[in-house]
């Protein structure tokens, strides 16, 4: 237990992010507000580039900066996702007067 | 003040410590402040994680998220990527952060239900496959034999120069592979924001506009100022 405690390695960065991802995938399933399905897509995002950092970190040597530079980029698809993602809730919002997914049922048939 | 600014520029800028003892890496790797500084930013992040999903204010939720990224950051930080971790801050907890509370702000409506009342079959099936996932995740804890390189420190950075691992994720470092073997994404990500940019301005404004000719030396013009939103 002490080991688990005080001996921080690889396996508890790896699990943080799996909690994250696991938290965020909950937050998209279980929300019908749009807002919060895209926050949770940003944690899931984020716990990916953890798991990515943490590998980088295990591997060591330079060539594992490639990895860092994975993040970055990754960093920035999410930015454009955000951006974009908001300005669909906020065109949807203006058309239905609420966000809510459960009820953006048009193209259901 | 002043003193104090002048004694804070007065200091050295060098990590002479770390330099000078590279079994430092492992020692902070593995010592008792290491292990604090980790499970507190790992209860921020989780704990931030948690305010997201579970919150029914949306501002709450929004400070959660910047909670759970702030967390993440001091997390990139002990993994020696400085670089990311500074990014993160900026661009998560910063921009993207004043980007929903600026949509939060225009929406600006409570939440009804924080948790789908409808769909039962669907709500179930989510709730089958986050115990399915958890449960996993727990006897991956708990039964299965662990490797030795996962529980031991972060071995020490074997490159030229490792001596000083604060460069090995520091700006050059980084900037040296995204510049190099990450040249052509680096070109792709900024055609992707400039296309990201167009096509959320193209989708958030108004429809009707386009279907009025607007005049903007006309300023009885209903399209040009605000009064079609």
């Amino acid at each position: 237990m002490n080991d688990v405690l005080f001996n921080i390695g690889y396996g508890h960065f790896l699990v943080l992010a799996a909690l994250l991802f696991l938290i965020g995938m909950a937050g998209v399933m279980i929300r019908r507000n749009a807002l919060i399905i895209l926050m949770s897509v940003e944690l899931m995002l984020n716990a990916a580039n953890m798991t990515l950092i943490t590998f980088s970190r295990m591997w060591g040597g330079m060539g594992a900066l490639s990895a860092h530079t994975f993040a970055l980029i990754v960093i920035g698809v999410a930015a454009a996702e955000a951006s974009v993602g908001l300005a669909i809730v906020v065109a949807v919002f203006r058309g239905r007067r609420n966000v809510d997914v459960d009820r953006l049922t048009t193209l259901r048939h | 003040m002043i003193a104090t600014l002048a004694f804070l520029f007065a200091q050295p800028v060098t990590a002479t410590v770390i330099k000078h003892a590279p079994h430092l890496d492992t020692i902070e790797s593995t010592g008792k402040g290491m292990a604090l500084f980790f499970w507190v930013f790992a209860a921020v992040s989780v704990g931030g994680a948690l305010f997201v999903v579970t919150r029914r204010n949306l501002i709450a939720a929004v400070m959660g998220m910047v909670g759970s990224f702030i967390g993440i950051a001091a997390v990139y930080m002990m993994l020696y990527a400085s670089f990311l971790a500074v990014v993160q801050m900026l661009v998560y907890a910063g921009a993207i952060m004043v980007l929903f509370v600026f949509v939060i702000m225009i929406l600006n409506r409570p939440e009804d239900e924080p948790v789908a009342p409808s769909g039962r079959v669907g709500q179930g099936l989510g709730a089958l496959a986050i115990l399915y996932l958890v449960g996993r995740l727990a006897m991956l804890l708990i039964h299965v034999h662990v490797p030795a390189a996962a529980v031991t420190a972060p071995a020490m950075l074997t490159y030229p120069g490792a001596a000083d691992p604060v460069a090995w994720g520091g700006v050059k470092s980084v900037g040296m592979d995204l510049f190099g073997a990450g040249l052509f994404p680096f070109e792709a990500i900024s055609i992707l924001l400039l296309v990201a940019v167009v096509g959320a301005i193209a989708i958030a404004r108004p429809l009707h506009e386009d279907a009025v000719p607007k005049d903007p030396n006309n300023p009885n013009d209903p399209a040009v100022e605000g009064h079609s939103v």
